[in-house]
């Protein structure tokens, strides 16, 4: 027993209870299963980082199409390694709660689908995304023919400004019309 | 691990024990979450419901069994029995059938309306209880049904116009599911269904008006004969309403009839439950009318038979399912046609409602949340059996068209129940309880024991202010004018609701254009 720096602090409890749309129990089950995830001499260390390696062996997360990207979004590494520590971990868990807003929702799936990190959908994200969705198998893909026609689609019916990309406003008007994003946007340990 | 969790944390022990009750029994909570990792949220969605429905039915049947059948048990042990209470005859014991028909022992027991004694005990009036219950159940069925509908709403988009569109496909990409096989599935399903729109918005282009027509002309037809066809049983059932068999045909009806629409594949949700409206109203109709002429005990009787439904009504969810699963596999075999079995989440939840709207029968046989609780137990474990047989389970398909069909939908949801309710209100306040059995006899209606009881209060002082209340807002006019009142100002609130959708939509039109 003791009081190590791998156990939440009644302090920080409360404090990431403020900072998240987390509940009390979510935030030690949390904490627990990003515990099991360290090595043991990082388990000492407070800002330990779990590489993104390890965080994708994570049963919510491991068959999910998009987990490197998640990784990379919620990352705050300065080597954009897509490494986590605990407080980026949470951040993950908070916008995929059931009590996240739709606003936290749209602007993390936004930065997801964005491949390139540029602040917009262009065309190769949206290819990028579409396959990420459809599958591998070449059965399973679309073909290039099919794929610019789904492009030129999307592009018209979601680009008000006609600029050829999709930007953040765009994208949540979009998200706004489709009742079952926030119930789908969930992850739950 | 969790626990240890708790164990480690540098609190003091009370508050320690704060948390770890606060993780309240949480039933079935590991299947719902392989649930929800294999199948996703709607399907999700639907057994949520399902448990909540459980949840509901248990906490009824404890205020029921507290307030009014203990107080009868009670009564029938203390030594000054009247011959008021009807006491099971010499000749009649417990046979197997009885759980099946419902008549017979059970006619005697508790489980019916009949045998509840209108004798006040130790200052505990009877009448009173039943009545009040009765009427507190009705009133959080109510509500609770609606907060219900308003959530799976939400959750559960069943159409919009624009649904249909690839970008919302790719957007709405269900992140809870964490089976890898599931999800490799959602991800060739999602192919295809791109690969369909594309041919589709292609092929919009192309339909002439003749076609068009031909497409008009083939849903009236198809409209035509579910409507017919709903009217035949209604008509079938009003005549043979006498006889056992009535449950077992209705119920029988409510299994094939959807199979048969499945095959047309069109309007099928509302068709399902335009059919099951229509019987439940020839029924209640049926008991106001003709039933109050046959002498003792005629509610015992309704209670029965509405004790025979909910049975037959869970035999044959249960053999539905199997049914349905076996069909199924076997159509994809010989007719790949049919396509690949789904899970309709919107016909069982209609299904779950029908169930619990059977649940007004609750005036005439008081324990009849005890059969709900069992049927929605067993069901949980069928659908969960169910659902991951058909493993080839898709995402449903989004069927609805029309915008309008949200609103159906809501609509459906309530009309059965408030039919329901409404049926209630007008025999309590009309219809004379039949003079030999059940806690009201004796009265000119059910609804003058509240009559009784304000007479009673008129002594005591202290309750002067109930008495004005009674008289002056519930017994006169204002009443009627309150409840028109009400209901002005909804229609009101609902037009300006439509209002705004109108603008959002034109100032939505302007953006774009």
């Amino acid at each position: 027993m003791g009081t190590t720096a791998s156990q939440l602090s009644k302090e920080s409890l409360s404090e990431y209870q403020e900072l998240t749309f987390l509940t009390k129990q979510e935030i030690l089950l949390a904490h627990k299963r990003f515990t099991e995830l360290l090595e043991k001499h990082e388990k000492q260390q407070i800002d330990a980082r779990a590489p993104m390696g390890r965080i994708t062996t994570l049963p919510e997360l491991k068959s999910n199409p998009f987990k490197e990207r998640i990784c990379q979004v919620f990352s705050t590494s300065e080597q954009k390694d897509g490494s986590l520590t605990f407080e980026d971990f949470l951040d993950l868990l908070s916008a995929f709660s059931d009590s996240a807003t739709l606003e936290i929702k749209s602007h993390y799936a936004f930065r997801i689908f964005d491949f390139d990190d540029d602040g917009t959908l262009d065309c190769a994200d949206l290819e990028k995304l579409v396959n990420c969705l459809t599958g591998e198998t070449n059965d399973a893909k679309l073909s290039s023919t099919e794929m610019k026609q789904l492009i030129s689609n999307i592009l018209e019916e979601s680009d008000i400004d006609k600029d050829g990309t999709v930007n953040l406003s765009e994208f949540q008007h979009v998200i706004s019309r489709s009742p079952d994003f926030v119930s789908s946007f969930k992850i739950v340990l | 691990d969790r626990i240890q969790a708790i164990r480690d944390l540098p609190m003091s022990f009370k508050e320690k024990k704060h948390i770890s009750t606060k993780q309240t029994l949480k039933l079935w909570q590991g299947a719902m979450k392989s649930i929800g990792g294999k199948f996703g949220t709607s399907v999700l969605t639907y057994f949520v419901f399902l448990k909540w429905l459980l949840m509901f039915n248990i906490f009824s049947f404890l205020v029921n069994f507290g307030f009014v059948t203990i107080p009868l048990l009670v009564y029938k042990q203390t030594p000054n029995i009247s011959q008021n209470v009807n006491n099971v005859p010499q000749n009649v014991t417990f046979r197997g059938l009885e759980i099946l028909t419902g008549a017979g022992y059970f006619k005697y027991t508790v489980m019916y309306y009949g045998s509840y004694s209108n004798e006040s005990l130790v200052g505990y009036n009877m009448q009173l209880a039943y009545f009040f219950t009765i009427a507190v159940y009705m009133v959080l069925c109510g509500i609770s049904l609606i907060f219900m509908a308003v959530n799976f709403k939400d959750n559960y988009v069943l159409a919009d116009s624009a649904s249909n569109s690839a970008w919302q496909l790719l957007c709405t990409w269900d992140f809870s599911v964490t089976n890898e096989k599931a999800v490799k599935q959602r991800r060739n399903n999602l192919c295809v269904q791109l690969k369909e729109s594309l041919s589709e918005m292609a092929q919009q282009e192309r339909i002439t008006v003749s076609e068009k027509l031909k497409h008009y002309g083939i849903n009236f037809g198809c409209w035509l004969l579910s409507t017919s066809l709903a009217f035949g049983c209604a008509a079938s059932i009003y005549y043979e309403a006498k006889t056992l068999l009535v449950p077992f045909v209705v119920s029988l009806i409510n299994l094939v009839i959807p199979l048969f629409y499945s095959l047309f594949n069109k309007f099928e949700h509302y068709s399902n439950v335009f059919l099951k409206m229509s019987i439940l109203s020839v029924l209640c109709y049926y008991w106001m009318s003709k039933v109050p002429a046959k002498g003792s005990g005629w509610e015992s009787m309704v209670g029965q038979s509405l004790y025979r439904l909910v049975l037959f009504d869970f035999l044959f969810l249960m053999l539905g399912s199997f049914f349905g699963e076996f069909l199924s596999v076997i159509g994809t075999k010989l007719i790949p046609r049919m396509g690949v079995p789904e899970f309709d989440v919107a016909r069982n939840v209609l299904e779950l409602i029908y169930s619990q709207t059977l649940a007004i029968g609750i005036y005439f046989s008081p324990l009849l949340p005890a059969m709900q609780i069992l049927k929605f137990f067993i069901l949980f474990y069928l659908k969960k059996s169910q659902v991951s047989l058909t493993h080839n389970c898709q995402p449903p398909r989004r069927s609805g068209r029309a915008a309008q069909m949200q609103t159906i939908f809501i609509f459906l949801l309530f009309f059965p129940f408030f039919v329901g309710a409404l049926s209630i209100v007008a025999y309590t306040a009309w219809l004379t309880p039949s003079k030999s059995c059940g806690p009201f006899r004796g009265l000119n209606n059910s609804f003058s024991a509240v009559d009784v009881w304000i007479g009673d209060l008129k002594n005591i002082t202290g309750s002067q202010w109930v008495v004005e209340i009674y008289n002056n807002v519930i017994r006169s006019e204002i009443f009627y004018f309150l409840i028109t009142l009400i209901i002005v100002i909804i229609y009101i609130l609902w037009q300006v609701t439509n209002g705004r959708k109108e603008l959002i939509r034109r100032l939505r039109q302007q953006i774009v254009n």
